[in-house]
């Protein structure tokens, strides 16, 4: 019988289930991908979409995707993604755009002076334009808002050909001050990747 | 009874093995007690308790010394003790009648208990925003890594590797399709964080994508934390590399890939315990009693669907007052996300019963004998 109990002890715990599940639907994130963190989704904000910009089909990442077309075949890429907390800091997040243009990083001083400050529905908000180096062969420029809401961090982020985005700007910066924080009850989606702890009801 | 099985039986009827048995318990009742001040209830419960051997680790190596028994061993040796010694002395009389019950009450007690341990994972919680439906529970402290076989037309394949096959150069067969799971890199704990916040770029970590790479931190213990693991998995197929990938149970979103024609998802998660319902959280609510923050009420209006009992209804859960559902009891145990998630406790345990019969019979036992005694001696008295 001892031999018996230690053998079912021993063995219970290592064993590999195999089983069959009705179809979830679970969204499929790609390693390798743009972005690399689950975005924050238990506090949405709510947009005006400018007009003229296409709606394009939401990603695991993207709580928001637009594709605005120039005149030529050219077009830009328009993103908005929420992350927890600081989402690494303003500085990094800056900077990792930067070096999506090939550009060098940013100190605290250099990017006190090319971020514009300012304020969207009360939630501190920079405001930043990089462009490619001169003599890039494939010149591309970012207009970039990252928006410090209570404990999300929003990345709204225009991508494009520098002629189309200067002719984009002041749609972008409209369609940044359009942000809304407040969230109507009941539209929670799924549980943030980083959360507060929960609370036991034991705890009061 | 022949002479050999006489010399092998005797020792364990033996009292002093009882003596022995309940000291080596008081020792572990004491040590665990001390311990679980570092190392949390849970853990003290399995090092102690449900182990079969308490280990000593050579400093600087993984070589593990057994140097105390567990309380399996503990449990079992007095388990058996306590029967080879009713089998040896066993007379039917009603003399006997309390200590028989009480014992068979003792022994009621430890084949339940340990029968509960081995094969019944006691304890999940349900985790529901409002309005989500969910028809699963997960576990408290242990992840799995799932291989999900997504190429069914209506089901899922999953296939569960459990948390203790997971370590550096692990290897698992998985039983379908000749898939083989190698464990590259695994950390009990990991952290998430930007690859700008690395000390170096060679500092050790796990590209978990390109904002966030997994750090390998101290496991912890504490009540209110969960270890976090991360790991580096290559799946082959007929020993032919099919490709790797980094998982980390803090970024649960399911990486897929390829294999035999079918395509295929890899997930590192808290361990799910799938159920044959799904409940809804329609509306959780925390009431406060007028004018103050102190809690008067936490309560869960959820929706019950169960096809195949024809089963869709609507439940309240709140404070002592669970849900009891098909061998499933869901209890309120937290919230989240101001006040819009609850947390369901999930308890499941077929054998809830035997404490309580066990006891019964125990106090029963007691009782008989003891009022035995009592009626005798008062008898002697009255004579005299």
């Amino acid at each position: 019988m001892l031999a018996v109990a230690l053998a079912l002890v021993s063995c219970n715990n290592d064993k590999v289930e195999v089983y069959r599940i009705p179809k979830e639907g679970i969204k499929v994130a790609m390693q390798n991908g743009p972005e690399g963190l689950t975005p924050a989704r238990g506090n949405p904000a709510h947009w005006t979409k400018p007009g003229g910009w296409k709606e394009q089909p939401l990603s695991e990442m993207r709580l928001g995707s637009f594709k605005v077309d120039g005149s030529s075949a050219a077009s830009a890429d328009v993103s908005v993604i929420a992350f927890p907390g600081e989402a690494g800091g303003l500085i990094s997040n800056i900077n990792r755009w930067r070096g999506q243009l090939q550009l060098a990083p940013l100190n605290e001083d250099q990017l006190a002076q090319t971020t514009q400050r300012t304020e969207v529905d009360n939630v501190p908000t920079y405001l930043v334009d990089f462009q490619t180096a001169e003599n890039d062969p494939k010149p591309s420029r970012i207009l970039g808002a990252v928006l410090q809401a209570a404990n999300r961090t929003w990345f709204v982020k225009m991508t494009g050909p520098p002629d189309l985005i200067e002719s984009q700007r002041q749609t972008f910066l409209e369609f940044v001050k359009s942000f809304r924080f407040t969230s109507p009850p009941g539209t929670e989606s799924s549980a943030p990747a980083v959360s507060t702890k929960p609370k036991s009801t034991n705890d009061e | 009874m022949t002479s050999e099985l006489s010399r092998w039986f005797k020792p364990l009827t033996s009292l002093k093995l009882t003596i022995c048995c309940l000291a080596c318990a008081m020792v572990l009742v004491f040590i665990g007690t001390l311990d679980q001040v570092h190392i949390g209830v849970y853990e003290a419960e399995n090092r102690y308790f449900k182990s079969l051997f308490l280990f000593f680790t050579l400093p600087g190596t993984q070589f593990r010394i057994p140097w105390f028994p567990g309380g399996y061993i503990v449990g079992t040796l007095l388990l058996t003790n306590l029967i080879a010694a009713h089998v040896a002395r066993f007379k039917l009389s009603w003399k006997k009648a309390g200590i028989l019950l009480l014992h068979s009450g003792l022994i009621l007690l430890l084949v339940g208990q340990l029968f509960a341990d081995i094969f019944i994972d006691l304890e999940s919680q349900m985790r529901l925003d409002q309005g989500q439906t969910k028809n699963y529970s997960e576990s408290l402290y242990h992840d799995e890594l799932a291989i999900i076989d997504t190429s069914g037309a209506d089901a899922d394949q999953v296939i569960s590797l459990p948390e203790s096959r997971l370590y550096r150069g692990s290897r698992i067969e998985l039983p379908v399709d000749s898939l083989e799971v190698v464990i590259q890199e695994y950390y009990p704990n990991a952290a998430l964080v930007s690859p700008t916040q690395l000390p170096s770029p060679s500092y050790p970590h796990l590209p978990i994508g390109p904002m966030a790479v997994a750090v390998q931190m101290e496991k912890t213990y504490k009540e209110n934390e969960r270890n976090q693991p991360a790991a580096t998995v290559s799946i082959l197929q007929n020993g032919n590399p099919i490709g790797s990938w980094s998982v980390a149970a803090g970024f649960p979103r399911p990486l897929s890939f390829q294999a035999a024609g079918k395509n295929f998802q890899i997930v590192l998660r808290p361990k799910r315990f799938y159920k044959p319902f799904a409940i809804q959280l329609l509306q959780f609510r925390h009431d406060r009693y007028a004018g103050t923050d102190i809690a008067k009420n936490f309560s869960s209006r959820i929706k019950l669907t169960d096809p195949a009992k024809h089963e869709d209804r609507e439940s309240l859960i709140f404070m002592n007052n669970p849900l009891r559902y098909r061998g499933y009891t869901f209890f309120q145990a937290g919230f989240d996300n101001d006040d819009t998630t609850t947390i369901l406790q999930v308890a499941q345990n077929p054998s809830w019963l035997v404490p309580y019969i066990s006891c019964a019979l125990i106090v029963l036992g007691m009782l008989l004998q003891f009022g035995m005694h009592l009626f005798s001696f008062v008898k002697r008295r009255v004579i005299a």
